[in-house]
């Protein structure tokens, strides 16, 4: 009883709120394998300033009711150093206000709502994947060199009909201004979240004949889509741009074949890119763990256990959360996605990691199976371009 | 809007519809016979899905056999679940909670089933090679599936029409759904009546899981989502009503297909509209036939 008390005390204890069951069940899954493999390498190597990390999850269920009991509970009771993890931003908005009033720090992943780092933003929460405003201003300057090349005049947007959908193309075309790119709107569709026949959708968009399409779905709804969409030839008429999640591993693995080429999409990181070791590394250790390659959500997890463990490291010690936030404001460190020459940080005003995006075209290549198109041609957009300019967080903060 | 698009337009409502009715039909013939509402029947939509990316995708069979198949998984364990486990609650004065309780409890329980054997990532399922491409009538461009998918939906409707009016199983099934006693007095097997329907209903969603899939992505929970759309027809067309169903299907995937062209950021909002207000005008149902009042 004795040994075992004292080693928990030196013990660095992470609460996580990973949904494992549902529509959103596979970015916690992976998630939660990605966060536990960068703590068995965290831990076999000694551990952080003698602390060993010890990782717990609950399932989240995607409720941020029953998430905000879990997570008083693991302070209360489980005596958790760090809130941890979330995939809907729904959730991490209810998580943000429990580490605020308990002053425990809440490291965010995956989840992309801006407002957490802009109108909700609390000194204890840091986010370490990409918000949609980044993604977005990657999309629109993506857009901007586009017309470059292949002159377009027309958007069209389609995306669930919930706050997600909604700030991404309040996002987009803030950003397509900022850029100067001069765009016209013919149309934006609201399917419900979770829609299943997308037929009639797709028949009016062909009927608005937008150059670009702009998408905004996630997980199973984009596969759904893009199924129905092809056989109408939508691909060979508008180009599908989907610059937040329409690169995700989870896509290309489920269609294969059926997935056209020459779709643009990106995704908050990728398997294929950047060309590092790091990356190369951490997929193949993710693949030879779960037997599976990893969705998007998992890196952000994987990071965010290695932001803890470098925070610790330069504190020495995982209770002094005043000196853990400082340390974690502005701390930099090299993740699988930072491509050669990068290095993330997390900027400290707005508590957000500051990443390069990459956007790519679907091509055939079958290195990563089940997949049989991988993204490729890609464009990489420089991360302090990408970050919401002042008068953007003024006006959207009051 | 020119003509050809309201062709269109009309046609990709009428793919939306014919899935709602297949899904529909079968609620409805349950409820129609037994007076059992199936809350988990979207779940054996799911189910047969799943057993048809088993069959097709995993183990490469044809896309006509996965079809079979799931509809005949489905239609089975449809029956499991009837002589079970409902019909331990007939005739209860409570019966209507524990309906709800208990194929809620299917839900959940087949979900989990779903999980374990398959995971929680999105599968997917090709179409049949030769339904794969797309037919083009006057520059009015319809993917080939979609148009089988509402043949096959009329080739149901008709012949569903045709078993219940025609054959001794659909005249006892019409009769059940009258006067359970007088039938039994006459010696039909109520009971098994019931489990058969259940069946032949479970199979009919089964299937149509299986002709959605290559359309959709099949996932675990995917059966909640289809089921509130069918209760919708199936409220629309009055509860119990085959016909009523039919039209209702329709009704709502015309609404759906041109307000999305109309008024694209309320398109989600028609089809509770046409239920809300069909809820508080005519509460029986739009299509439900004059009640008879029984002396």
């Amino acid at each position: 009883m004795l040994t075992s008390a004292l080693a928990q005390d030196k013990v660095i204890k992470i609460g996580a709120l990973y949904p494992m069951t549902g529509r959103s069940g596979i970015y916690g899954m992976d998630s939660v394998a990605a966060a536990e493999m960068a703590a068995e390498e965290i831990n076999s190597k000694g551990g952080v300033a003698g602390y060993k990390i010890q990782f717990i999850n609950t399932d989240s269920k995607a409720k941020p009711d029953y998430s905000v009991t879990v997570a008083k509970r693991y302070i209360s009771d489980d005596k958790v150093n760090f809130l941890f993890g979330v995939v809907s931003s729904a959730v991490g908005l209810a998580l943000t206000e429990v580490s605020k009033q308990e002053k425990k720090i809440f490291i965010g992943t995956d989840h992309a709502a801006t407002e957490l780092t802009v109108q909700n933003l609390q000194p204890y929460y840091f986010r370490v994947s990409n918000n949609t405003f980044q993604s977005m201003a990657a999309g629109a300057l993506y857009l901007k060199e586009l017309a470059q090349t292949k002159p377009w005049k027309t958007i069209a947007y389609i995306g669930p009909d919930y706050a997600y959908g909604h700030a991404q193309i309040e996002e987009l075309k803030f950003n397509l201004d900022r850029f100067g790119v001069k765009y016209q709107m013919v149309g934006e569709y609201w399917p419900k979240l979770f829609e299943s026949d997308y037929t009639s959708y797709i028949t009016s968009i062909m009927q608005a004949k937008p150059d670009i399409l702009v998408s905004g779905f996630w997980g199973g709804d984009t596969v759904a889509f893009i199924k129905q969409a092809a056989p109408y030839g939508l691909f060979e008429k508008s180009l599908y741009f989907h610059p937040d999640a329409g690169g995700n591993y989870e896509l290309l693995s489920a269609m294969g074949d059926s997935l056209p080429l020459g779709l643009v999409l990106s995704a908050r990181h990728h398997n294929n890119w950047p060309d590092t070791a790091m990356n190369k590394d951490y997929v193949s250790k993710f693949h030879k763990k779960t037997g599976r390659y990893p969705t998007y959500a998992a890196e952000g997890a994987y990071v965010g256990v290695y932001a803890i463990a470098e925070a610790v490291k330069k504190v020495g010690n995982p209770n002094d959360t005043d000196a853990l936030v400082k340390a974690l404001e502005g701390l930099k460190f090299q993740q699988p996605e930072d491509p050669e020459g990068f290095t993330s940080y997390i900027d400290p005003a707005s508590h957000q990691i500051v990443q390069v995006q990459a956007i790519g075209v679907t091509v055939p290549n079958t290195a990563f199976p089940p997949a049989t198109r991988m993204l490729g041609q890609w464009k990489v957009y420089k991360a302090d371009e990408l970050l919401p300019p002042k008068e953007w967080i003024e006006k959207n903060k009051k | 809007m020119d003509f050809s698009f309201i062709v269109v337009q009309l046609i990709s409502g009428l793919t939306m519809a014919t899935f709602l009715f297949l899904i529909a039909s079968g609620l409805t013939l349950i409820f129609g016979v037994g007076k059992v509402f199936n809350f988990a029947h979207g779940s054996f939509f799911m189910i047969g899905a799943y057993v048809g990316y088993q069959f097709s995708s995993v183990w490469g069979q044809s896309f006509w056999l996965s079809l079979v198949c799931g509809g005949l998984f489905a239609g089975l364990l449809g029956m499991v679940a009837e002589y079970f486990f409902l019909r331990r609650i007939y005739g209860r004065a409570d019966e209507g909670g524990f309906q709800i309780l208990l194929t809620y409890s299917f839900i959940l329980i087949l979900d989990d089933l779903v999980k374990l054997v398959w995971g929680t990532e999105y599968k997917s399922l090709a179409k049949p090679p030769a339904l794969s491409g797309a037919i083009n009538m006057g520059g009015i461009v319809v993917p080939t599936y979609n148009v089988a998918v509402i043949a096959i939906g009329l080739v149901v409707v008709v012949a569903a029409w045709w078993l219940l009016n025609n054959t001794r199983g659909g005249r006892i099934a019409r009769a059940s759904a009258l006067d359970r006693e007088m039938l039994s007095v006459l010696g039909v097997n109520v009971p098994m009546t019931m489990t058969l329907v259940f069946g032949i209903a479970t199979a009919l969603s089964g299937m149509t899981g299986v002709l959605a899939a290559p359309l959709r992505s099949v996932t675990p929970g995917a059966g909640i989502e289809v089921i509130i759309d069918s209760l919708i027809v199936v409220v629309l067309g009055g509860l119990g009503n085959f016909w009523g169903a039919w039209l209702a299907a329709l009704l709502i995937g015309e609404v759906n297909s041109f307000a999305i062209v109309l008024v694209p950021k309320w398109a989600t909002l028609f089809s509770y509209l046409v239920m809300a207000l069909t809820l508080i005008f005519k509460p029986e149902g739009l299509f439900a036939p004059r009640r008879v009042r029984r002396v």
